[in-house]
């Protein structure tokens, strides 16, 4: 069992694993309280965008999904707090639009290719030291923040009406919220893919939740949750060849549905 | 002998969306350790004065000044305790427990990056014991009654050690046996802890013993006068525009 540590890029594969299962699900309890789960693959769709700029240009296509991602967040929100548009609305106007965008690049580029592949499906091959080394400095910063503003972020989460009352500047936290799950998602895309980061987000929060428990265990359990689909998802990928992101999606869920029929009410 | 500047002081306040004018030359204060209510017809823009003097919405005109601070300068918002219109309407698959709700009292008097102190802690538990909520502590937000609800947001409230409490519509949802112990609560507060209260009802007769301030108000305030004169029959018939009668009850 123990074998596929041997193996260095197993190592970063499982390193960059637990970074993302850790940052993915705590900010996932804050995205679903919010009923903003859709932004999570709104954004994984905007990352593409990122990725095909990188593959066109040589640059790290994560790198430049991190700030393609990032940007696109902030003009999400912008639309969302300024504008009256409807949340949904302006999500499903960057998830079609961000795709399309994304598939007119990677055409120029001509790299419709297995390169791309590992990229919207994640790979645990791919990882290399580089991304291993944007993800720790990206997610211990986006982690930094979700610690020292927990509290605002749930206060908020619960009821922005009076968390802005009480002098929280709700708009600017907004910001930095989605600014964190834009990073998050583009650090992922290594591992999970852009497809199905989303479901890493959102899946442990809401199968956490049907445990009916206080805010903090709810977390925790979240948390515990991503990491066991990520640890099992990535060993059953590296035993039978599997992709990655598919296996750790598929095992969440199973936890989702085993935390549905444990919980019937 | 040192002075105290109004709670809540508006001046030629008015309010327009798309051109409608919702709220239009409003002048109001809030005096220190008043029991005072904001009562009128649906529609009128009651909670729409509520959400402007807390800076939820912006006035198209006028001026806001609380604690004798310009708004936009006001910065000491802990002295503010705001029980919103949608108690009755909670999340009900919220995972909060009640002692987390109120806790979330005491997060802008720590401020950004502030650790847990023992005094947050005090507080907390001196918000619960006051409405009676202590023992619900461990129990989540949806799993209380309509009542224990209102307590745990008013707990909430109460956390951050306000001077002033603001309750939009309180008993929306709430039984009539329930909102008659919630008045008596409240009195308390303002009698025993010299909290200033200022809330929104449409239920005129069961406030109109105690009150002190009644401000009326359809799209402009059209009195502030003493509660007596302003609670007549004659009076509402005025200000509602029909025939009124005015029933005191308590419940």
């Amino acid at each position: 069992m123990l074998e596929m540590f041997e193996y260095d890029f197993m190592l970063r594969a499982f390193g960059a694993g637990l970074i993302i299962a850790v940052l993915a699900s705590v900010t996932g309890s804050f995205i679903v309280l919010r009923r903003y789960s859709l932004l999570t693959e709104t954004l994984a769709h905007v990352s593409l965008v990122g990725v095909a700029i990188g593959l066109l240009t040589g640059s790290n296509p994560v790198w430049v999904a991190v700030v393609v991602s990032m940007l696109a967040a902030w003009v999400i929100e912008y639309l969302r707090s300024y504008h009256s548009l409807y949340s949904d609305s302006i999500l499903a106007l960057f998830l079609s639009g961000s795709l399309a965008l994304a598939i007119v690049i990677v055409s120029v580029a001509g790299s419709f290719n297995a390169s791309l592949f590992s990229y919207l499906f994640g790979s645990i091959l791919a990882v290399s030291s580089e991304d291993l080394l944007v993800m720790g400095v990206f997610g211990s910063l986006a982690m930094a923040v979700l610690l020292g503003l927990f509290k605002e972020f749930y206060f908020i989460a619960f009821d922005e009406e009076v968390a802005q009352v009480s002098g929280l500047r709700v708009k600017l936290l907004n910001f930095l919220l989605v600014s964190i799950v834009a990073v998050i998602i583009a650090l992922s895309i290594r591992v999970v893919g852009t497809l199905l980061i989303g479901a890493l987000m959102v899946i442990p929060a809401i199968s956490a939740l049907r445990y009916r428990m206080g805010f903090a265990r709810t977390v925790m359990l979240a948390l515990i949750f991503a990491l066991v689909s990520v640890l099992a998802g990535m060993t059953l990928s590296y035993y039978f060849s599997l992709p990655s992101g598919a296996t750790i999606v598929l095992v969440v869920l199973g936890i989702f549905v085993l935390s549905m029929v444990i919980n019937r009410r | 002998m040192k002075f105290y500047p109004p709670v809540f002081e508006a001046k030629g306040l008015c309010y327009r969306v798309n051109g409608n004018e919702i709220l239009k030359q409003i002048d109001l204060l809030l005096k220190r350790g008043e029991y005072a209510a904001i009562i009128g017809p649906n529609g009128g823009g009651k909670t729409t004065l509520i959400r402007l003097l807390l800076g939820l919405e912006k006035p198209s005109g006028g001026e806001i000044r609380l604690f004798g601070k310009p708004q936009k300068s006001f910065r000491e918002w802990h002295r503010i305790g705001y029980v919103p219109q949608r108690v009755s309407q909670v999340d009900m698959q919220f995972p909060a427990t009640v002692y987390e709700v109120v806790k979330m009292g005491r997060v802008a008097r720590r401020g950004v990056l502030g650790r847990e102190r023992p005094e947050d802690a005090e507080a907390v538990e001196a918000a619960m014991a006051k409405m009676a909520v202590s023992q619900l502590r461990e129990k989540l937000i949806g799993e209380l009654s309509g009542g224990q609800r209102q307590r745990v947001m008013i707990a909430r409230a109460l956390a951050s050690e306000p001077e002033v409490l603001i309750l939009d519509e309180p008993n929306t949802g709430v039984d009539a046996q329930t909102q008659h112990r919630f008045y008596e609560l409240l009195r308390t507060l303002n009698r025993e802890e010299s909290l200033t209260i200022l809330f929104v009802t449409h239920d005129v007769g069961v406030i109109a013993e105690d009150i002190q301030s009644l401000f009326f108000v359809n799209q402009t305030l059209l009195s502030s006068d003493a509660p007596a004169e302003a609670l007549s029959c004659s009076e509402m018939s005025r200000l509602y525009g029909i025939h009124a009668h005015v029933l005191h009850h308590d419940h």
